[in-house]
């Protein structure tokens, strides 16, 4: 009883300065174990400490009380990542995130993601250190997102580029539901970079985040850019590249029957495959690749014909008639895909050059801000580059091939290790 | 400071002047204090005043044309100073001034140059002496120090005039105001010859970095100029300074200028370029991009590659 209010005495005491701060850190390192076993912990105990001042403590104790049976958990975390202070968080971050998880699975539970989504999202902004770095929450947040179709949120964080990473689970975790996120949006070249991130990240063992991610990686290439190779992108790890073929044979297959272009034997290969795919929760995106087969072939169609008339368009491509014809071109010129002309007294669609010259001053906007982008890159680059350079192992490498070029006593050898 | 001239005559100054000037000085002063230490013998020309390097000081003759009450100074040549008897020598500029009436025959002695921060008392019997050449010569001086927060020309022109001085009348040099005139072809040379690459040639790289900065001095020096007015006026508006009416008319007459070009092709050619531009720095910072990746990447190898690969390149290693 007494440790209880001492504790609470010394939080209300010690939540200014930082230097309090990390004494009430170690006051409340000591004292966890005691809080966990006093009964007296309730909720009404935390009503003495205000979150937005007295994060840390308030933290620890609704630490302990969310992992008993405590009713209305939901509402009482999220009120408190909205209203807590973030430096002092980032002090205690594993207690935060294992919080915001308990938050999450609670909201499972209730088969109500949505009220979780903004509470994380909140989270992931207060828990991390810079805009450059993962950390464990962002999956979830994802996660939480995707459950909940609210793609838009989850885009807002997908926009940050990310340089650092703590643990690789979370990078391969956050790329795959990034890559989903994405797919939801219909950004297929985000999620292609995203799923191109997972696919060909270092791995000793074959990871089944990765093996999912190949299976829609390859289905959104097939969207996207028409094109299907067997093999992986060269950077890809050993184990990915003799396994993950082995694991996916029905999409490489589906692959395959692609690049031939009929889409006749693509559906029958479909069809065949649909318990599996249906099994993979792919089988909209594999919808998704079949109707974009016409789109590939009418492309092609674009680079060998300047005119071409509906009906010999629907033969080309295996549609129906002309009207359906008519209606994927249509389609295609809205979303900016191809340029044509349709006539429609005669039936004839005139394919015509991009009509982008390059000389508006929207363009100038354009390329202003992707020449800053790529300023940033450049920056982030230089930064990465100093931080090797200093890099004890580098140095130590590099030491051992300058001792080579030794000329008698001109050089001195440089130290095989550095002593900090 | 010496007061300005009352005569009415209007200066005209050629930038081949200028150049001239600071060429003589240039060449004199190195011949005199040789860059390396291993030249043994040294050329002491003739027209130098006195010893030591900082003092040199050069003269020459300056001829023109005058017309009315405008006096154009278009080319300058060196004289031959004596320094022993402090004057100049008299066969040697006659016979250049014959030679230069020979191929430029509307032009005549206009006068004198010299290098200096200020005139001193001598330089008055050097005019005295060249007053029965012209019944009133000009004197163009040069500083050769160089001040970079300065940002006028250095060169300050001065015209005699007798005053009196404790009841005698003297002739003292007073301050006249010139202006820099110039045709196109004088200016193309001028402009080449003065923006003198490195010896070496220099590359194609050098070359353009050098005439983008100078691009980029010469737009700082009208963005400075532009925000004095600017505050120039606000202050006015604001009723900090008294309100000088001609100069608000003829900041009003500039902006009224403006813009020079306002046609629809213009503004066609004008983006088009721009983005051209655009293009080329985004592709430039591109490969800036990519030759930092490279180098990330050769590093990131180095460190951390084991001594047996397996495979035929180097497969990603985990993170630790």
């Amino acid at each position: 009883m007494s440790t209880l209010e001492a504790v609470i005495t010394s939080i209300q005491r010690l939540s200014a300065t930082s230097r309090d701060l990390s004494a009430l850190h170690d006051v409340l390192k000591g004292a966890n174990d005691s809080l966990r076993t006093n009964s007296d912990l309730q909720l009404t105990t935390l009503d003495q400490l205000d979150p937005s001042k007295h994060s840390l403590g308030y933290l620890y104790l609704l630490d302990v009380l969310s992992c008993g049976p405590v009713s209305d958990v939901v509402p009482l975390i999220a009120r408190f990542i909205n209203g807590c202070d973030a430096a002092q968080i980032r002090l205690a971050s594993e207690k935060f995130v294992s919080i915001c998880k308990r938050l999450k699975d609670k909201v499972l539970e209730l088969r109500d993601p949505l009220r979780g989504v903004a509470p994380l999202l909140a989270a992931v902004r207060k828990v991390q250190v810079s805009n450059k770095r993962l950390t464990a929450l962002h999956p979830d947040c994802l996660q939480l997102c995707l459950l909940a179709k609210c793609y838009k949120a989850g885009f807002s964080i997908l926009s940050d580029d990310i340089l650092e990473v703590d643990l690789p689970r979370d990078f391969y975790l956050y790329c795959y539901y990034g890559g989903m996120i994405c797919i939801g949006l219909k950004r297929f070249q985000k999620a292609l970079e995203l799923l191109y991130n997972v696919v060909t990240a270092p791995m000793h063992v074959v990871n089944a985040i990765a093996l999912e991610a190949y299976k829609k990686y390859i289905l959104v290439t097939l969207i996207h850019s028409g094109q299907f190779s067997v093999s992986l992108p060269k950077c890809a790890s050993t184990a990915a590249k003799s396994n993950f073929k082995t694991l996916c044979t029905t999409y490489v297959e589906v692959g395959n029957c692609y690049n031939n272009g009929m889409i006749s034997e693509l559906e029958a290969v479909v069809v065949a495959n649909s318990s599996e795919f249906e099994k993979d929760k792919n089988l909209g995106l594999v919808k998704q690749a079949v109707s974009s087969l016409y789109k590939r072939n009418i492309l092609r169609l674009t680079q060998k014909y300047l005119t071409l008339s509906l009906q010999d368009i629907a033969n080309m491509v295996q549609l129906a008639n002309a009207k359906e014809a008519e209606m994927h071109v249509l389609q295609m010129i809205q979303d900016g895909q191809i340029h044509a002309l349709i006539n429609q007294k005669d039936g004839m669609v005139r394919f015509l050059e991009d009509p982008e010259q390059y000389k508006t001053s929207e363009m100038i906007e354009i390329m202003d801000s992707v020449i800053q982008r790529t300023i940033g890159l450049s920056k982030n680059l230089i930064a990465m580059d100093e931080s090797l350079s200093c890099d004890p192992l580098y140095l130590g490498k590099v030491g051992r091939e300058r001792q080579r070029y030794d000329f008698g006593d001109d050089f001195d050898t440089v130290p095989q290790k550095f002593s900090m | 400071m010496a007061p300005s001239s009352s005569s009415g005559l209007t200066f005209k100054l050629h930038p081949l002047v200028i150049l001239n000037i600071s060429d003589h000085f240039t060449r004199v002063k190195t011949q005199l204090n040789p860059p390396s230490s291993s030249c043994s013998t040294r050329n002491i020309p003739t027209s130098i005043h006195a010893a030591s390097p900082q003092n040199v000081r050069v003269y020459g003759c300056v001829i023109g044309a005058q017309r009315g009450r405008t006096v154009e100074i278009f080319n300058s040549f060196e004289l031959v100073f004596d320094p022993n008897t402090d004057s100049i020598d008299r066969s040697f500029l006659e016979k250049k001034q014959e030679l230069y009436q020979k191929v430029f025959p509307g032009f005549y002695v206009l006068g004198w140059y010299s290098t200096g921060s200020d005139a001193v008392e001598y330089d008055m019997l050097i005019h005295k002496a060249l007053m029965d050449i012209n019944e009133s010569p000009v004197y163009v001086l040069l500083n050769p120090a160089i001040n970079h927060s300065q940002k006028d020309l250095p060169v300050t022109i001065y015209e005699s005039e007798f005053h009196v001085i404790d009841g005698i009348p003297q002739p003292i040099f007073v301050n006249a105001s010139y202006t820099i005139e110039t045709v196109e072809a004088e200016r193309i040379s001028v402009d080449h010859v003065a923006h003198l690459k490195p010896s070496d040639g220099g590359s194609a790289a050098t070359q353009l970095a050098a005439h983008l900065t100078g691009i980029h001095s010469a737009i700082k020096m009208l963005n400075s100029r532009i925000r004095v007015l600017f505050q120039y006026l606000v202050a006015m508006q604001k009723g900090d300074i008294p309100c000088d009416n001609s100069l608000m008319r003829q900041a009003a007459s500039l902006l009224r200028s403006l813009p020079a070009a306002h046609s629809e092709k213009f503004n066609d050619n004008f983006l088009m370029e721009y983005n051209d531009k655009l293009l080329m720095s985004y592709l430039a910072m591109i490969t800036n991009c990519t030759s930092n990746m490279n180098e990330v990447v050769d590093k990131f190898r180095t460190a951390y590659k084991k001594n047996s690969r397996t495979g035929p390149t180097g497969s990603r290693f985990p993170f630790i």
